[in-house]
């Protein structure tokens, strides 16, 4: 091992946070609140946590106001326990519902924009899957910050934990985890800019890394989203929770991947395959281009895969047409002028006048790192991690089960945050944990094979198989075939990954190490995705199997998978929560293991 | 069929080991709608891997990938070929990091030092202001918030500040000073004194002379200048000015 493998300094802190998105500031500043003068340190992968994903959520976040003369907390727990396919966990489901305008009131109170009614007060709107009086009417529910709520809150939660002193260290990553016995201690933080290795020694450590999109070639996700998180939890032997529970939005934007909201399809916008039949009334007859989510996805896909898609040339990905053509000019400058604008500045089209392109694309991460109510981090069914919290979208507590409705994401964020911060502060020791004498050992001998590596190979290529590999065989569609053969195919993209050379051997600023390093995280989870996949033989919320298309009772588990060898996934089951249809007060039964039909 | 460009990009690299810079070439044939994003990864995975350069959520709302290209700030990630070889007249671009702090490799610059401006701006309440309505939210009519609403969707990604003569001189910088002048219109702060003091010091708006270049490049098209100038008029010295 050579020489410049080591840790460069140790820093120690009361609480380290590993991802400064919405959730892990949000943690930061309840922790700050709760206990000024705590001691936080708080690491980006990014450039500045202003940066982080978060920034880039559009729609809003779903909390119901105790004001409002129709809303009701128990209807906005069956949506989300509908939504999720029956797979979310109803005690999480009840705590982060009930604290949605809590939450809502304490963003708005320390500076957030909210978009305001006419007399003054937080304005609410429409989002799908909301609903009244259990799925009567449509609910309004959502708050928002005109078309940039995500914005909003990042804004907020950054400043929050700035005023109260946190150490930021930006364009950094965190590359393992530290322990103690069965205590998390910290982390190796690999500082890109020095390229330094410290070690952040903390009596609570905080993951909030978000997602992991870049699995998948088109994905609404930013290029940091690489599951680093959940590769490192996985590193370090302990469960991830329902791997393959993965959402694709219907209509992202070719190329970019952007969001092309929902409301370009509830205002009329009409699908169109290659001949420009409009292909949605094979699908849906009734409910067309307004059908489900994930329906809407499967009918494109389909479209694309019977040779009925338009190749994009530049992209080299196919994709379907979204008509927009016949809409009054009123709806286009009123209704849609954002998503309008999207097609304009990234695609350089008029949807006044243009067919413009659309495809499924990935979007979330239902599953992730498995906590308790608390946002503390499992080993196992009846055994914590000491020290260690997840929280945000890296995390499964769980509140989406196997597929998430729209706006609930960031409310789940900044609820787990919260709670975490408060349960971190309420177990802080005295104690100062010292440096074990094997940190930082599997960072190294890691870093250093990227480093001696010898081949042919690039890791950019071998990246972008593997993206089109996992959104063909392991995407929208799922068959025990071609999962399968994913699984093969990933284990020879490993082998071929251990011989890409890197063109500059230096440590600073290194970028072709930094994604070296995040191929291999990607390929991690992409094994564990497939596998949680193929073991999963029914279909459910964001997991379709076409072999087994219909939902099964067997399957009512949350899948944890562990990695007991390099390259071994074993499997075992987390119980769902049932506590609400348990508990049988009022509205139970609607709890139970219904339909999820629309 | 769409058509392709045959471009050449002249990028100014920097490496930090040796402490070399240097103007490298890259020939390209690409797509129409592909953005200069989509062009620095091209590079990276079929030219040169060790090219640095910076983004993260490529939608233009995070300001990662601010740079210069012939000499104008802008984001990379908004950039499209087509577009860009209609604007600038040509189908060769020279990319150059932003100037508005230290460069670490090539394209990337230390984001951390530039934002320390805004840090001394306080980008947060710093004294909220009593709520009549305990445990709600603050009213804030539509009118009110229209009046301060463009300001809150900078997105510091520097353009501005890149432009900007005065910044280079010790001013805070236009997105900076906006960061507070937009806390002054807020009517949950009440920390004004404390926010006049920095606005009229040394590192101030009075540094600015009007040029209104902020506003002409801003990629989120705010009219920074318009912000800046409402605090040289003094409109926020009276506490009735909101
Ligand atoms: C286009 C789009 C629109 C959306 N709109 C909505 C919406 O309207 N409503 C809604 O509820 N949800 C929405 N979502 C989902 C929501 O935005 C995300 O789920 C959420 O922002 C994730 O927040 P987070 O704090 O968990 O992670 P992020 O914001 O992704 O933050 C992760 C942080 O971890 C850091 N990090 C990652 N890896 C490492 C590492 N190895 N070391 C150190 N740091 C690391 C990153 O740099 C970053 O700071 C949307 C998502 C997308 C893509
Ligand atoms: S108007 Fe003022 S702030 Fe804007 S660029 Fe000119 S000098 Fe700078
Ligand atoms: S004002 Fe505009 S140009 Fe300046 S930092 Fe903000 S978004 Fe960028």
């Amino acid at each position: 091992m050579t020489s410049k493998f080591k840790i460069s300094s140790t820093i120690h802190c009361d609480v380290l946070i590993v991802g400064a998105g919405g959730a892990g500031l949000r943690c930061a500043a309840e922790i700050l609140e709760k206990r000024p003068g705590t001691n936080i340190v708080a690491v980006t992968k990014v450039a500045h946590p202003q940066k982080s994903h978060t920034q880039t959520a559009q729609g809003g976040m779903a909390a119901v106001d105790p004001q409002d003369p129709v809303d009701k907390p128990i209807y906005h727990m069956f949506d989300t326990w509908k939504g999720s396919d029956c797979s979310a966990d109803q005690n999480i489901i009840r705590k982060i519902v009930e604290s949605g305008w809590e939450q809502t009131v304490w963003m708005e109170n320390h500076g957030m924009h909210l978009s305001r009614d006419e007399n003054g007060r937080v304005s609410k709107r429409t989002f799908g899957g909301h609903t009244l009086n259990f799925g009567e009417t449509s609910a309004f529910r959502c708050v928002f910050e005109a078309d940039r709520t995500g914005k909003g809150i990042m804004d907020n939660v950054w400043g929050e934990a700035l005023k109260g002193g946190t150490s930021f260290i930006n364009q950094a990553i965190a590359t393992e985890l530290v322990f103690k016995g069965d205590n998390c201690v910290g982390a190796i933080i690999f500082r890109q800019k020095d390229g330094e290795f410290v070690a952040v020694l903390a009596k609570a450590t905080v993951l909030a890394t978000g997602g992991n999109g870049q699995v998948f070639k088109v994905t609404t996700n930013c290029r940091q989203n690489t599951g680093d998180g959940l590769a490192i939890t996985i590193q370090a032997g302990l469960p991830v929770m329902d791997p393959e529970a993965i959402q694709f939005h219907p209509t992202g934007i070719v190329g970019p991947g952007i969001l092309a909201s929902e409301t370009l399809r509830s205002v009329g916008g009409i699908l169109r395959n290659k001949d420009l039949e409009p292909f949605m009334e094979r699908y849906a007859p009734k409910m067309k281009e307004l059908a489900p989510r994930d329906l809407v996805a499967r009918a494109i896909e389909t479209e694309i895969r019977e040779g009925r898609g338009i190749l994009n040339p530049d992209h080299d990905i196919e994709h379907v047409w979204i008509d927009l053509r016949h809409l009054s000019d009123y709806i286009h400058d009123v209704q849609i002028p954002e998503v309008s604008s999207f097609f304009r500045r990234f695609v350089n089209l008029d949807p006044k006048k243009d067919l413009c392109p659309v495809r499924p694309s990935n979007h979330y991460q239902m599953g992730g790192i498995p906590t308790n109510e608390f946002g503390e981090v499992q080993k196992s069914n009846d055994e914590l991690i000491h020290g260690l919290f997840a929280v945000g979208e890296c995390a499964a507590a769980s509140f989406h089960g196997f597929n998430r409705l729209g706006t609930n994401s960031i409310l789940e964020l900044i609820t787990m945050g919260k709670v975490a911060g408060e349960k971190g502060v309420a177990s802080l020791g005295n104690e100062r944990p010292e440096l074990p004498k094997n940190a930082g050992d599997m960072t190294f001998s890691l870093f250093s094979k990227f480093m001696e590596q010898k081949g042919r190979d690039n890791p950019g290529q071998i990246r972008e198989e593997m993206r089109m590999l996992m959104t063909e065989k392991v995407g929208v569609f799922r068959t025990e075939d071609g999962i399968g053969l994913a699984i093969e195919v990933l284990e020879e993209l490993k082998e071929r990954a251990g011989e890409a050379t890197l063109s500059s051997k230096s440590l600073s600023m290194n970028q072709e190490l930094i994604q070296r390093w995040e191929l291999h995280n990607l390929l991690s989870v992409s094994t564990f995705i497939a596998h949680g996949a193929l073991n999963r033989r029914e279909s459910r919320g964001g997991h379709f199997r076409e072999d087994f298309p219909e939902r099964k009772d067997q399957f009512n588990y949350h899948t944890l998978a562990f990695m007991t060898e390099p390259g071994q996934v074993e499997l075992g089951q987390r119980p769902i929560d049932m506590s609400i249809y348990e508990e049988r007060q009022e509205h139970y039964e609607k709890f139970g293991m219904i339909e999820r039909k629309y | 069929m769409d058509s392709n460009y045959k471009l050449t990009l002249k990028i100014k690299r920097y490496n930090p080991d040796t402490k070399e810079s240097w103007v490298q070439d890259y020939v390209l044939e690409v797509g129409r709608i592909l953005r200069f994003t989509d062009l620095f990864r091209k590079i990276n995975n079929e030219l040169d891997a060790s090219l640095a350069w910076n983004s993260s959520c490529e939608h233009a709302q995070c300001g990662t990938c601010a740079v210069k290209v012939n000499g104008k700030p802008l984001l990379a990630c908004e950039l499209l070929v087509e577009n860009a070889v209609n604007q600038f007249h040509t189908t060769i671009f020279h990319i150059e990091p932003i100037t508005i702090a230290p460069v670490v490799r090539d394209l990337i610059v230390d984001l951390e030092k530039a934002y320390e401006r805004v840090n001394e701006a306080k980008p947060y309440i710093i004294e909220p202001a009593k709520n009549p309505s305990q445990g709600n939210d603050y009213q804030i009519f539509p009118r009110n918030l229209e009046r301060y609403v463009d300001a809150t969707r900078c997105i510091n990604c520097f353009c501005c500040a890149t432009v900007c003569i005065s910044s280079h001189k010790g001013f805070l910088g236009p997105n900076a000073v906006m960061a507070s002048i937009v806390r002054l219109m807020d009517p949950r702060e009440t920390a004004r004194k404390e926010r006049l003091d920095t606005l009229y010091s040394e590192k101030g708006i009075y540094r600015c002379h009007t040029s209104k270049a902020c506003s002409f490049v801003c990629p989120k098209e705010i009219d920074v200048a318009h912000f800046i100038a409402l605090a040289k008029e003094g409109r926020f010295k009276s506490k009735d000015s909101r």
